[in-house]
C-alpha cells in the first residue's frame, strides 16, 4: 500500500491531523489497533472545555464522533484492527492485522500513539480489584460494568478525581483519595469535592484478600489504618508510548513535566527522523486542547513539505497554532508548556537547526 | 598522582568479565575493568547464548570450543548457577547431498574427541518430534547446550568484585598513551589511570580501541536479528540450528547476518525471513505469535577465528576478541589469566595470535 501520509493511532491527535491533511486533498491512511476510532475518548464522558476555537466544549465520547465524522467524505483510509509492528529496510511501515503483515509506503508518518497509564506497586497489587483509573473508566463507561462497590483511589490528579466522581455518580462508594504528597496542585485543589474524602501524606502499604481485594492497609500521616474495600484505582499519571519511535530511529529526551521519556522534536513536531512527526500525548502529556493543537502544528508542516502549503502560509498558520497552544496549555498547566518549549530549544541546539523566527515570538511570551 | 592498577581490562562483556574473574581468583593483582556502557547492554546481552561445539570447524577450533564447554559445569560451581544446560545440539540438513559433508565432519571431529552423530530423518524426529519431516537428517552431539547470558555475565562480575576487582561503567575509554613503560588510560568520567598491563576486550569496539594503541585489529561488526515468540508449552528439548526454547517457554530464533555497522535496529524484511525459515525447521511455529525482536552486533574477526594473546609490538598489551564469546568465555578467561600471571598458557595460543593478520614487515 502507498499513501502520502500515514498516521499511527486514531485517537484525537491522529484524527485531527488526518482532517487537517486530508481536507487538503492529500491521501491519508490511519492505522489503529482498535475496531473504532477515537482512542481513549470512547470512554471519556467528561466535558472538555478548553479546546481549540473551532471546537465547542463537549464530552469526550461526542468529540470522538465529531473528529471521526469529519473524515467521511475525505481521502482517508481507516485501517481498524491493524497494528504497526515494525519497519522494513526501505523505510516502509510494517502493519499487521494478526493474519497478515504488509508494508505501507508513506512520504510522511505522523505517530499519534498517545500515552499509557503508569501503575504503582504495593504488596497485593496483582489482586483482582486493583486497576488503573483508566481501566475503571473503560469498564464503567464502555463495557457498562461497575468495577466494584467500595473504592479507594490512589493518587490525586485531575484524571483520577474525574474518574472518582464518575464512579460515585454510578453509585460506587468512594472511601477516599489517597495522595502521597502533602499538598495539591492548583487544578486538583479547584476540583476538590467535599463529599469525596482526601487523605494527603498517605500511601497504600498493602492490599489483602482471598481471590480479590478485601482489605487495604493505608499509611496516613505515619500511622496505619485498615479499610474494607473491593476496588483500588491507581491514578499515577501517564507516560508517552515510545515503541514506534524506537523502531523509527528517533532520538529521545527526558522531561518529567511531560511524562518522562519522550521523542525529541523540533518546533514543527518533526522528530530526528525527518519523515516522522509526533503529536498528541506521545509528544508529552498534555490537556485535550494540547493534544488537538500539536496535531495541527505537525499537519501544517507535513502539508508544507508535500508542497500543499507554501512557506508563508505554513508559517502564518503555525504561528497562530503556537499562540493557541500557549493560551490553552498555560491555562491548564503552564509548566507543561514551558517544558515543551525547553525540549524544543534543546532539540534545535543539539541538531544545530536554527529556531524559526516565528518561534521567537512564542519564546518572548513565555 | 594517577590511580595505578596492575591490569586494566577494557570491556565488561562476557569476555572482559570472564578474564577479570579468572585473574582475580588469585587475588594478587589490582584490576580495573572499564566499560563504555553497562554490562549486557551490548553484544553479550543480545544473543541466543548457545554453548555450541559440534560443527565448529576446523577441528582445532571445535576442540577449543569443547574444552570451554567442559569448563561450564565447574564454572557454575565456582561463581553460581549460570543456568548452563547441556541440551544436545541438532544441526539439521534438508538435502541428501549434505549427508556426505556431515559424515566428514563427524570423522574430523572424532579425531579431537568431539562425538558427532549423523542422524537420518527418523532418528532426528525421534529426538525432536517437532522438527519438520522435510528434514533429510542432522548432525547431532551431546556436548552442545546453552546458558543464561544475563546470569553468566552478572555472576562473573559479582565473583570478580568479591575478589576486589574494580568496575567503572558508563565510562568510555577515550585514549591510551604509553608513558615510562606504563599505559595511561584516559576515560570520559574519571581522571586518567595508569596500568602496567592492558587487555582489550571491547567486542564490537575492538577496532577503535586497537587504534588508540596504533594497532590494526581486523574485526567486523555483523548484525544478527532475533525474534522471540510468546511463551509456549515446552516442546523443543534441544538446541537446534538457529533456535532454542528458553526456560520460560519463549522460542528464540535467529539466522541473519548483515554488515551494517553498529545499527541495532530490527527490520521487518529479516524478521519475516527469519519467521519463515523457522517454519521450515519447526512447522508448529507457524501458529506461534512473535512478541518481540531484537538485534545484536556480533564481533567477527576477519577470518572468523578468535584473536587472543599478546599484541605484537606493544609490550604488555593483550587482546581477546572473538565471535562465540559465550561458548569460549570460561576457556579464554582461564588462558588469559595464565598468560598474564605466568607468561605462558596450558593450551598453545599461537594459532589465535593477532600476528597472523600482520604483514611480514610488521611482525616484530
Amino acid at each position: 500500500m502507498e499513501t502520502d501520509v500515514l498516521i499511527i493511532g486514531a485517537g484525537p491527535a491522529g484524527l485531527n491531523s488526518a482532517y487537517e491533511i486530508a481536507s487538503n486533498g492529500v491521501q491519508t491512511v490511519i492505522v489503529d489497533e482498535s475496531f473504532f476510532p477515537g482512542g481513549q475518548l470512547k470512554q471519556q464522558t467528561q466535558y472538555f472545555n478548553n479546546l481549540p476555537r473551532q471546537f465547542e466544549a463537549q464530552r469526550g465520547i461526542t468529540l470522538a464522533e465529531t473528529l471521526a465524522n469529519r473524515l467521511h467524505s475525505l481521502p482517508v483510509t481507516m485501517l481498524h484492527k491493524h497494528t504497526m509492528i515494525g519497519v522494513y529496510k526501505d523505510g516502509s511501515i510494517g502493519v499487521s492485522n494478526g493474519e497478515s503483515t504488509f508494508p505501507i509506503k508513506a512520504k510522511k508518518v505522523i505517530v499519534t500513539t498517545g500515552a499509557a497509564e503508569e501503575t504503582c506497586l504495593f504488596p497485593g497489587w496483582t489482586l483482582p480489584g486493583v486497576m488503573t483509573v483508566g481501566a475503571a473508566q473503560i469498564l464503567m463507561n464502555r463495557e457498562r460494568v461497575l468495577p466494584g462497590k467500595n473504592a479507594i483511589i490512589l493518587g490525586c490528579n485531575s484524571f483520577s478525581q474525574e474518574v472518582a466522581q464518575q464512579l460515585k455518580d454510578c453509585g460506587v462508594n468512594i472511601l477516599g483519595i489517597i495522595e502521597k504528597n502533602t499538598s495539591l496542585g492548583r487544578e486538583s485543589r479547584e476540583r476538590l469535592h467535599s463529599d469525596i474524602p482526601l487523605l494527603l501524606n498517605s500511601y497504600i502499604t498493602r492490599a489483602m484478600g482471598r481471590g480479590e481485594v478485601e482489605k487495604v492497609f493505608i499509611n496516613h500521616n505515619g500511622s496505619e489504618q485498615e479499610w474494607r474495600a473491593d476496588l483500588i484505582c491507581i491514578g499515577n499519571g501517564l507516560s508517552p508510548i515510545l515503541e514506534p519511535f524506537e523502531i523509527l530511529d528517533c532520538s529521545f529526551t527526558n522531561k518529567e513535566k511531560l511524562g518522562g521519556l519522550l521523542p525529541g522534536y523540533d518546533s514543527n513536531f518533526k522528530t530526528e527522523n525527518s519523515s516522522v512527526y509526533v503529536a498528541g500525548n506521545a509528544a508529552g502529556i498534555t490537556c485535550m486542547g494540547g493534544v488537538l493543537l500539536t496535531a495541527e502544528i505537525a499537519a501544517a508542516d507535513v502539508l508544507r513539505h508535500l508542497g500543499v502549503l507554501n512557506r508563508e502560509d505554513a508559517a502564518r498558520q503555525t504561528t497562530y497554532l503556537w499562540k493557541e497552544l500557549l493560551r490553552i496549555e498555560t491555562q491548564t498547566d503552564s509548566e507543561v508548556f514551558y517544558a515543551r518549549v525547553a525540549s524544543i530549544q534543546e532539540f534545535h541546539e543539539k541538531n544545530n537547526i536554527p529556531l524559526p523566527t516565528s518561534f521567537h515570538a512564542i519564546l518572548e511570551e513565555c | 598522582m594517577n590511580k595505578h592498577y596492575d591490569i586494566v581490562i577494557i570491556g565488561s562483556g562476557v569476555i572482559g568479565s570472564s578474564i577479570a574473574y579468572h585473574l582475580s581468583e588469585r587475588k594478587e593483582k589490582d584490576i580495573l575493568v572499564v566499560d563504555k556502557g553497562f554490562p549486557l547492554s551490548g553484544t553479550s546481552g543480545s544473543t541466543q547464548a548457545w554453548v555450541w561445539v559440534h560443527n565448529k570447524t576446523p577441528s582445532w577450533y571445535g576442540e577449543l570450543s569443547m574444552y570451554s564447554a567442559e569448563l561450564y559445569p565447574f564454572l557454575g560451581k565456582k561463581i553460581g548457577d549460570v543456568e548452563y544446560k547441556r541440551t544436545g545440539g541438532i544441526a539439521p540438513f534438508f538435502n541428501e547431498s549434505e549427508r556426505e559433508k556431515a559424515l566428514k565432519l563427524a570423522e574430523a571431529q572424532a579425531e579431537v574427541g568431539i562425538k558427532v552423530e549423523v542422524l537420518n530423518r527418523e532418528q532426528v524426529l525421534e529426538k525432536e518430534p517437532a522438527l519438520s519431516p522435510s528434514i533429510a537428517g542432522a548432525t547431532y552431539s551431546d556436548i552442545d547446550g546453552n546458558v543464561n547470558p544475563f546470569r553468566l555475565v552478572e555472576l562473573y562480575i559479582k565473583a570478580a568484585q568479591k575478589n576486589h576487582v574494580q568496575f567503572a561503567f558508563y565510562n568510555p575509554v577515550l585514549d591510551i598513551k604509553k608513558e615510562k613503560g606504563l599505559f595511561k588510560i584516559f576515560t570520559k568520567k574519571e581522571e586518567p589511570v595508569t596500568a602496567e598491563k592492558v587487555i582489550i576486550a571491547g567486542g564490537p569496539w575492538t577496532k577503535e580501541i586497537g587504534e588508540m594503541l596504533g594497532v590494526h585489529i581486523p574485526v567486523k561488526q555483523v548484525r544478527g536479528q532475533i525474534i522471540v515468540t510468546e511463551p509456549l508449552a515446552p516442546f523443543l528439548t534441544h538446541t537446534i540450528g538457529g533456535m532454542r526454547q528458553a526456560e520460560n517457554g519463549e522460542v528464540l530464533i535467529g539466522y541473519s547476518k548483515e554488515e551494517v555497522g553498529y545499527d541495532r535496529r530490527t527490520t521487518l524484511d529479516v524478521i519475516q525471513e527469519t519467521a519463515s525459515m523457522a517454519e521450515n525447521y519447526v512447522p508448529a511455529l507457524a501458529r506461534a505469535n512473535v512478541v518481540r525482536s531484537f538485534a545484536g552486533i556480533r564481533v567477527i574477526p576477519e577470518d572468523g577465528f578468535p584473536i587472543v594473546g599478546t599484541i605484537p609490538g606493544v609490550h604488555n598489551a593483550f587482546i581477546a576478541t572473538m565471535h562465540s564469546g559465550i561458548t569460549l568465555s570460561p576457556l579464554i578467561g582461564t588462558l588469559m589469566s595464565e598468560l598474564l600471571m605466568e607468561g605462558e598458557t596450558s593450551i598453545d595460543l599461537g594459532r589465535l595470535s593477532l600476528r597472523r593478520f600482520m604483514k611480514a614487515s610488521e611482525k616484530v
